[in-house]
C-alpha cells in the first residue's frame, strides 16, 4: 500500500504499531514529489537528504510526539535556521534565517519531518504572479487552474499527496482560500493562539499562522502541536490548550449554529457587482451542508451582521496599512526586487492616511463587537467560502484582492477561529464553506466540522493527481 | 464597484508625497487601483461616537499559573 494515501492519523497508528516506518513514509512522499512536482510547482525547496535524516533518526525510538515521524512541509515564510527562506521575493532570494520559527519549533518537537518549503505569493500578498523566480502552483484538480493563495504551495501539496499536512498563513483568507479551491481543510485559529514568531509578517493585527490538512481529525492533531503560548510573539494569548480530538464527535444533539446567509445571497453582488454572484451549483452545496448540519442534530438559525463590504474593506485597509509600513522603504529605495502584483497591491497603501487607518480600526472594534453579540446563544457561525470552482490561473487579475467579494477577510479581521471544509463539487472542482467560532474555541469549530465530514465523502475524494504512483498501489 | 475619480495630475502629486519612483506603466495601473482605495475610504469613514475607540488592544485572559 501507498503511505502516502494515509491520513496522519492513519499514518499515525501504522508507524506506532509498527507496520510503517517513518523513513519509508518520508521516501515515498519524496518520490511523489519527484514525479509529479514539476506539473505542479508546489516546492521551492526540497530537503530530501535532511528529510530522510530526520526520519531515521527517529525510527524505532520511542514516539516523540503527536506527529512522529510525519512528513510535512512549510510555506516559504517560515524561518527555518540555516535552510533559504525567500518569502517568495527576490527581496530575499539569498536570505538564510539563522533561526526558526517557533511553530517550526513545535511541530518538530512533536516529531514532525520537514520535507521542504513551499511556494508562497510573494509576502503572502503578491500572486499569482509569473514575473516571480518561482513559477506559481498549479490546482492538482485542473492545472489550468489557480489553487488560490497566498498558501498556495502548502494547499497543492497536502492535495496531491506531496506532503501529509503543511503550515500556511491568513490575513484574508490565505489557508482559507487555497484550502477551499484545493478540497481540504484549512484552519485560522484565533488571532493568538498560534504563534506567528518567525514568520515574515504582512499585517501584524491581522496575521495567523495556521495548518492545512486533509481531514479535520489530522487539524486537530497538528493544533495539539501548534497552540500554545508564546511570550515572545507579542500578541500571543496566555489561555489554555484543550485536547482537541477528545471533542470530535459524530453528532452534533444541542448544537446551535448560525448561518450567514446574506453575505453570499445578497451583499456580494450589492457591493462587488453580478461577477461576484455565487454559482447556483454553490448555493446548491451550501444549503445541502445546512441540512446535513440538521441532520446531525444542530439547530440552525439565521444571523443577519452590517453588511460583507464594511468587514471586507476595514480588514483590506488595516492590511494595505501595515503592509505598506512594513515595506515602506524597500519600495522606495529598491522597487526593482518585487514582482509586479506585490508592488501593485501593496503600494496603494501608501496614499492611505493615518485618520484612514484609526478609521477603519474603530469600525473594527464595532464589528468585533457585533460579531460577539451575534455569538450569543449560539455555538459556531457558518458562512460562505470562495463561491464558485477555482478560476483558470491566467485570469486572476492584478486587482482580484479588492474587486471581487471574498468571505474569509471577516474573520481576520474579527480575530475568530475559521475552518475551511469541503461541501461539493462544481465542474470537477472542489467547493467549500466555513466554520466559525468563538474566541479560542478552535475546539467547538472543529467538532463540527468533523461531524460534517463523518456525514459526507466530500474530505474522501482526491485529486486524480493524487493517486498512488505507478507500482506504489 | 469603485469609481476613478481623481486626475493623473493630483494622483501624480500624491505619488511624489510618497516618495515613489514609478515607471508610467506603475503609474497607470496605480492610478486604477485608486478606485479601491477611496471606495475602502468611504466605507471606514462614518459618523461615530467621540467615544468609539479603535480596536488597539488584543489582550486576552491569562490562564491561572501554578
Amino acid at each position: 500500500m501507498d503511505p502516502t494515501q494515509l491520513t496522519i492519523a492513519e499514518a499515525s497508528r501504522a508507524i506506532a504499531d509498527g507496520s510503517l516506518s517513518p523513513v519509508a513514509l518520508t521516501e515515498a512522499y519524496l518520490d511523489r514529489i519527484a514525479a509529479l512536482d514539476g506539473e505542479l510547482h508546489s516546492y521551492v525547496l526540497v530537503l530530501r537528504d535532511q528529510a530522510i535524516d530526520a526520519a531515521r533518526s527517529l525510527a524505532g525510538r520511542p514516539r516523540q510526539g503527536a506527529l512522529h515521524g510525519i512528513p510535512i512541509g512549510l510555506k516559504d515564510i517560515y524561518k527555518t535556521r540555516g535552510i533559504r527562506t525567500t518569502a517568495g521575493s527576490r527581496r530575499y532570494l539569498d536570505h538564510t534565517p539563522d533561526q526558526d520559527a517557533e511553530t517550526w519549533v513545535r511541530l518538530r518537537g512533536a516529531g514532525a519531518i520537514l520535507l521542504g518549503k513551499q511556494e508562497t505569493h510573494e509576502f503572502a500578498i503578491g500572486g499569482p504572479d509569473f514575473t516571480l523566480p518561482f513559477a506559481p502552483s498549479r490546482n492538482p484538480w485542473n492545472t489550468a487552474h489557480y489553487p488560490a493563495g497566498s498558501s498556495s504551495g502548502t494547499a497543492v501539496a497536502v492535495a496531491a499527496g506531496l506532503c501529509a499536512a503543511g503550515m500556511g498563513s491568513d490575513t484574508g483568507g490565505s489557508i482559507r482560500g487555497p484550502a477551499a479551491y484545493c478540497g481540504i481543510v484549512g484552519l485560522k485559529p484565533t488571532y493568538g493562539r498560534v504563534s506567528r514568531r518567525g514568520v515574515f509578517p504582512l499585517s501584524y493585527t491581522l496575521d495567523h499562522c495556521g495548518p492545512l490538512t486533509r481531514t479535520v481529525e489530522d487539524c486537530a492533531i497538528m493544533m495539539a502541536a501548534l497552540a500554545g503560548y508564546d511570550p515572545q510573539d507579542p500578541a500571543s494569548a496566555d489561555v489554555p490548550v484543550p485536547d482537541y480530538r477528545v471533542a470530535l464527535t459524530s453528532r452534533l444533539d444541542g448544537i446551535r449554529i448560525g448561518v450567514i446567509r446574506h453575505f453570499h445571497e445578497h451583499d456580494a453582488v450589492a457591493a462587488f457587482g453580478p461577477d461576484s454572484a455565487p454559482s447556483a451549483a454553490y448555493t446548491a452545496a451550501f444549503d445541502a451542508a445546512c441540512h446535513t448540519l440538521e441532520a446531525l442534530g444542530a439547530r440552525l438559525v439565521d444571523v443577519k451582521l452590517s453588511p460583507l463590504i464594511d468587514y471586507l474593506d476595514a480588514n483590506r485597509l488595516i492590511m494595505l496599512a501595515e503592509a505598506y509600513a512594513l515595506h515602506e522603504q524597500d519600495f522606495r529605495e529598491r522597487p526593482q526586487d518585487f514582482g509586479h502584483h506585490m508592488f501593485a497591491r501593496i503600494a496603494l497603501g501608501a496614499f492611505l492616511t493615518a485618520a484612514d487607518y484609526v478609521e477603519a480600526m474603530r469600525q473594527r472594534r464595532e464589528l468585533c463587537v457585533e460579531f460577539a453579540r451575534a455569538l450569543d446563544g449560539i455555538d459556531v457561525m457558518v458562512s460562505a467560502n470562495s463561491t464558485g470552482p477555482a478560476p483558470p490561473i491566467d485570469a486572476i487579475p492584478t486587482y482580484s484582492t479588492f474587486e471581487r467579494a471574498s468571505y474569509t477577510g471577516p474573520y481576520n479581521l474579527t480575530g475568530s477561529p475559521a475552518l475551511s471544509v469541503p461541501i461539493g463539487f462544481e465542474g470537477g472542482l472542489p467547493l467549500a464553506f466555513q466554520i466559525a467560532g468563538k474566541p479560542f474555541d478552535e475546539a467547538g469549530v472543529m467538532r463540527v466540522g468533523h461531524a460534517f465530514e463523518q456525514a459526507t465523502d466530500y474530505h474522501r475524494q482526491r485529486p486524480p493527481i493524487a493517486a498512488p504512483l505507478p507500482g506504489r498501489s | 464597484m469603485a469609481d476613478q475619480t481623481i486626475s493623473s495630475e493630483r494622483f501624480a502629486v500624491l505619488v511624489e508625497q510618497a516618495g515613489l519612483k514609478l515607471t508610467p506603466e506603475q503609474f497607470a495601473e496605480l492610478h486604477d487601483g485608486y478606485r479601491f482605495v477611496q471606495r475602502m475610504q468611504r466605507v471606514v469613514r462614518r459618523a461615530r461616537d467621540r467615544a468609539a475607540e479603535p480596536a488597539h488592544i488584543f489582550v486576552h485572559p491569562r490562564a491561572e499559573r501554578p
